[in-house]
């Protein structure tokens, strides 16, 4: 389904410029999504969105892959008081950095979608929660808001319908986990972002105890494609199961790092040498972390046939993820990479939940020492023990996150770490 | 009724709540930290983990699907849930660490991560002997560590706030105290800084931890990370005695545990009573401590010609008072009660003057509008303003009492223990030329002013009742010794650890801080000539009170221990009974 996709015309980044000025995005069917919903209430009831975009099976690209028309359809009924869509734009994971592209050259095709969502599950106020670092795409953003406010996209009577919507931008302030959606929330009601224990879910007990939907950025971005073309369009597009076009963040030893729109399913082999030209230096492929630093890596040897969607990579022993893929080269020490993802756990982790405070601390002390050359080996299966330690014990999925590349790495590149902890002056312990 | 599954055994729940706190009330086991049955619950400290599930319902039958065997089938959560944090729902099967070997690892797994940076300093940290770490580690932790580098370090021995001190590296980061100012104190003057192993808590920059309740948070810390800075290193927990009493500052009566060591009172904690104060106390409570050990009256004292008081024996402090108490008429006597003493005494107190011909009997309550602030701290600064009114004392203003002393009326003044002339409200005068009897705990102004000073015990030292600002009546037990009275052969005083396992070489038995005191109760039947009065205790006293008195009616020290004080049917203004108030029995 992949194979033409030479020729495939980018829908979430297409090669328009100016299109972060309304008037150019309108002049290629912008807003027309929007248009369509609002001027035809009866076929575009909030529940046929709803429908038409679960019927779409758009899989969310925040990291968990969820179906959003299915997220969507979990908002109770309206009660009269606030509801919230809250747009995730955290963007925070190592090997991840899509939504940045979307705010740079595309912000009105999130702005559309993340109104038509907000209609679909009746809320009035949508907030945008974006990386603090991401200052000059968030001042790119903030002009196309204020220009769809100045249009009419957004406020009151939106295009002269019963409905009405804010825009509202937040920047974090540095911490990963606030891209968390729970920890989100806290953080967007001036909380300390701290994770939130499930149930109640958002749609539940949301923003202020209030019913709220999140979605990541380039999800939403996705939903005026939806609403354009129809749900049978959208579901022809790349992987049978995790249809649509996807942003693929490539990084790592390659020739052409960047951010690059192809439909779901692509072969791993083609994006890399491909698309993104190849591995730096001719080197040869050593493993490869397919959906930003928190998905198990993957030897070169199980990447033949391998396709970026999740049942693919299910399979293979890894996940989708954001699509972040992190490409690394024959020449890769694979203790240093994991003790540096380790790292970032480590100083990421809000330190609510013991398991994961503590864990992410030893893990990559003890990362450290291998990576330092004062390893053991029973070093190696003390890291397995924290990592089952620490897997599904905690409030949020970060300690498994943390957990899992320093899992799967061992289990995968066992020979490596062996071979480090075994050059130390403990060989013989 | 719906039903739940423990360890295979049955029990029924009728009110909706969580899997933990069920099981605390009935009695079982299983180690928790951030859990506190008044606070929100975080479940962040993971340590309640149990394995639960949920039979299988077949939606068209509505009845359970059953296995081979007829058993219903079970499908358990696929991870470990938190107990704090699980509904109690119809069904549900819970097992812990009695009946799965998974539950077990999790719970140790979970005191090993605690424990790799906890400076495990438990030798020189004064929780230790009350931390539930320590305890729980003990009971259900790992042997040993496998942590083999450098912990994290943290501020140690920093100043919260005036009265908590901050030791972040114990601090197992249970938020227990930020939800505290969050959501009893409603200071939010705490919150968790910083990131992952490197969190603790601390105020905003440049503010302080001065919470009028900051002290509770060293009680609910379930480690030494945050700690009094008063008692800090004073005491081991296992030497002191631990002794219910009732907090004397001010009108709310909060329930309190004094603690005791060589007969001094070291620390005053809460002592739960869901009508009154729950878990909580003010900081300011606490700090009465001190009031009982320091400044006492010491045997009684008289002024002799000239200015200075002297120790004099309690024969002659008798005598003295009777000779007075000959030569004066009964309507020369200015009979004044005390919001602060225990309502025994008062009516001991107005039972003798009354038997006297006194048919006057004043106090003057202690009420500063706008101190209070409607939770735990009271307008009202005394224990006991309901007992004394309740007693048919008439309440006045300390101007009109000072010009009654001022006048010419009055040859001799009797004031049950009232620092008078150190309130605010006070006219700077002196206590005119009648003869001044004071009975006191402590030396204040006013019994710098008097002629005869009789020392009585205070409320750490007897079993007396007081009635709080909401008509609760509520009483203390004896925690700290008198000369006269003693913890092995004194049964009202309370038991403690010592008591049972101490030998007397313990220096708890220390003759020095032993106050020459005595009840006033216990004075005025000395006092009597005649021996009327046929009290041998304070519970003699208070059985009479409520034998006679109808608001007292049904009140004893039995049942105000078994309900945790006793609700009086009064209201502000109901005239007490004129009529059947304290008559001399024939
Ligand atoms: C530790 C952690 C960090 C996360 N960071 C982000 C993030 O930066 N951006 C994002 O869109 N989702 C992030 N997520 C996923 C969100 O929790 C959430 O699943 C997602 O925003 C939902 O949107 P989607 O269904 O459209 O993917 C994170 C999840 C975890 C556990
Ligand atoms: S798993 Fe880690 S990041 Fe998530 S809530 Fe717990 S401590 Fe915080
Ligand atoms: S200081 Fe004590 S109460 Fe506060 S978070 Fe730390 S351990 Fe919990
Ligand atoms: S008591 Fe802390 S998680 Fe349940």
């Amino acid at each position: 389904m992949t194979d033409d996709w030479k020729t495939y015309k980018p829908l979430l980044l297409p090669d328009l410029p100016g299109l972060t000025d309304i008037e150019t995005y309108e002049k290629y069917e912008g807003y027309h999504a929007l248009k369509t919903v609002l001027d035809n209430p009866d076929t575009w009831s909030p529940e046929e969105v709803v429908l038409q975009v679960k019927d779409a099976n758009i899989r969310g690209r925040g990291g968990a892959g969820f179906n959003a028309g299915l997220k969507w359809s979990f908002m109770p009924p309206p009660d009269g008081k606030p509801r919230y869509l809250a747009c995730n734009g955290d963007e925070s994971e190592p090997g991840t950095f899509k939504d940045r592209k979307i705010f740079e050259f595309n912000p009105h095709l999130f702005i559309e979608g993340a109104i038509i969502a907000a209609y679909a599950i009746r809320a009035e106020q949508i907030y945008v929660y974006i990386r603090g670092e991401y200052r000059a795409w968030v001042r790119i953003l903030q002009k196309a808001v204020d220009q769809a406010y100045q249009k009419g996209y957004l406020g009151k009577n939106i295009l002269g319908a019963d409905f009405n919507a804010d825009m509202t931008l937040h920047m974090g302030a540095g911490a990963y986990i606030c891209g968390e959606e729970s920890s989100l929330m806290e953080s967007l009601e001036g909380k300390r972002g701290y994770p939130r224990v499930k149930p109640p879910f958002p749609a539940q007990r949301g923003l202020w105890g209030r019913p709220t939907t999140i979605n990541n950025i380039e999800t939403l971005a996705n939903v005026p494609l939806v609403i354009r073309n129809g749900s049978e369009w959208y579901r022809r597009i790349g992987a049978e199961t995790h249809p649509g076009p996807i942003l693929y963040g490539i990084s790592g030893h390659i020739n052409k790092p960047g951010v690059y729109e192809y439909p779901s399913g692509m072969s791993v082999h083609t994006l890399i040498h491909e698309v993104a030209g190849g591995i730096r230096k001719g080197k040869k492929l050593k493993a490869l972390i397919p959906g930003g630093s928190s998905t198990p890596p993957l030897r070169a040897d199980v990447l033949d046939g391998l396709t970026m969607d999740s049942d693919s990579l299910r399979k293979a022993g890894s996940m989708m993820g954001t699509a972040g893929m992190v490409i690394l080269d024959e020449d890769t020490d694979m203790v240093d990479v994991v003790w540096r993802i380790s790292h970032f756990y480590h100083h990421e982790s809000c330190g609510q939940c013991t398991p994961c405070r503590e864990g992410t601390g030893w893990l990559e002390k003890t990362l450290r020492k291998i990576r330092n050359g004062d390893g053991e080996m029973r070093d190696l299966d003390l890291l397995l023990a924290i990592c089952n330690r620490m897997e599904g014990r905690t409030i949020c999925a970060l300690a498994d996150a943390a957990a899992w590349p320093v899992r799967y790495s061992i289990e995968r590149f066992r020979d490596e770490f062996e071979a480090k902890c075994k050059q130390t002056v403990y060989a013989l312990s | 009724m719906p039903e739940i599954f423990i360890d295979y055994q049955r029990f029924e729940f009728e009110q909706p709540g969580k899997v933990l706190q069920f099981m605390l009330d009935a009695g079982l086991d299983l180690p928790f930290f951030c859990y506190h049955p008044c606070l929100s619950i975080p479940a962040n400290c993971r340590q309640c983990v149990v394995k639960a599930g949920m039979p299988v319902l077949n939606r068209e039958k509505g009845t359970f699907e059953l296995d081979d065997k007829g058993e219903r089938i079970i499908r358990y959560f696929p991870k470990l849930m938190t107990a704090c944090s699980l509904d109690l729902t119809d069904g549900m099967v819970i097992h812990t660490h009695h009946s799965d070997p998974l539950v077990k690892q999790a719970q140790a797994d979970n005191l090993e991560f605690i424990l790799i940076n906890h400076p495990l300093d438990c030798p020189i940290c004064d929780q230790a002997g009350e931390c539930p770490l320590q305890i729980l580690t003990y009971k259900y932790g790992p042997e040993g560590s496998r942590f083999e580098h450098k912990k994290v370090h943290k501020p140690k021995a920093f100043r919260l706030g005036p009265r908590v001190v901050l030791d972040a590296e114990r601090c197992i980061n249970c938020t227990r105290c930020v939800r505290f100012t969050d959501e009893i104190s409603k200071s939010h003057q705490l919150t968790i800084v910083s990131r992952g192993d490197k969190n603790y808590p601390l105020t905003a920059h440049g503010q302080e931890f001065d919470d009028p309740y900051s002290l509770n948070t060293v009680d609910i810390c379930p480690v030494g990370a945050l700690t009094s800075a008063d008692f800090r290193f004073k005491a081991r927990v296992w030497e002191m005695n631990q002794t219910p009493g009732i907090d004397i500052t001010n009108g709310k009566g909060c329930n309190t545990y004094l603690w005791t060591r060589d007969n001094l009172v070291l620390r005053i904690t809460p002592r739960q009573n869901d009508h009154v104060n729950s878990h909580w106390m003010p900081d300011s409570g606490r700090l009465a401590y001190q009031r009982f050990n320091e400044n006492r009256v010491h045997r009684p004292h008289i002024k002799l010609d000239g200015n200075d008081q002297v120790r004099t024996s309690w024969n002659n402090a008798i005598l003295t008072l009777r000779e007075q108490l000959e030569k004066t008429e009964a309507s020369e006597i200015l009979a004044i009660g005390s919001p602060h003493a225990p309502v025994e005494d008062n009516y001991a107190f107005r039972k003798f003057f009354k038997m006297h011909g006194v048919s006057e009997f004043f106090f003057v309550p202690d009420i500063r509008p706008g101190s209070g602030d409607g939770f735990l701290l009271s307008d009202d600064q005394t224990p006991n303003t309901n007992g004394v009114r309740l007693l048919d004392f008439k309440e006045t203003t300390c101007k009109n009492l000072s010009s009654k002393i001022q006048g010419d009326k009055y040859k001799l003044i009797v004031l049950l223990d009232d620092s008078l002339f150190d309130r605010p409200d006070w006219p700077a005068i002196d206590p005119g030329n009648s003869y001044f009897t004071v009975w006191a705990t402590n030396h204040t102004p006013t019994t710098a002013a008097a002629h005869l000073v009789i020392p009585v015990t205070c409320a750490a030292e007897h079993a007396a009742s007081y009635v709080n600002v909401d008509g609760r009546i509520q009483r203390t037990v004896a925690a700290k010794e008198t000369r006269y009275t003693n913890r092995r052969l004194n049964l009202e005083m309370s038991m403690g650890r010592l008591d049972h396992y101490g030998t007397q070489f313990d220096n708890w038995v220390d003759e020095k801080n032993r106050i020459d005191c005595i009840p006033a109760w216990e004075f005025f039947k000395k006092l009597d000539a005649e021996a009327r009065f046929d009290w041998n205790s304070s519970r003699e006293v208070l059985n009479e009170i409520s034998r006679t008195l109808p608001v007292f009616e049904g009140v004893s020290y039995e049942r105000m221990d078994t309900l945790l004080g006793v609700p009086l049917s009064i209201s502000r203004n109901t005239p007490v009974d004129q009529k059947k108030t304290i008559e001399p029995k024939p």
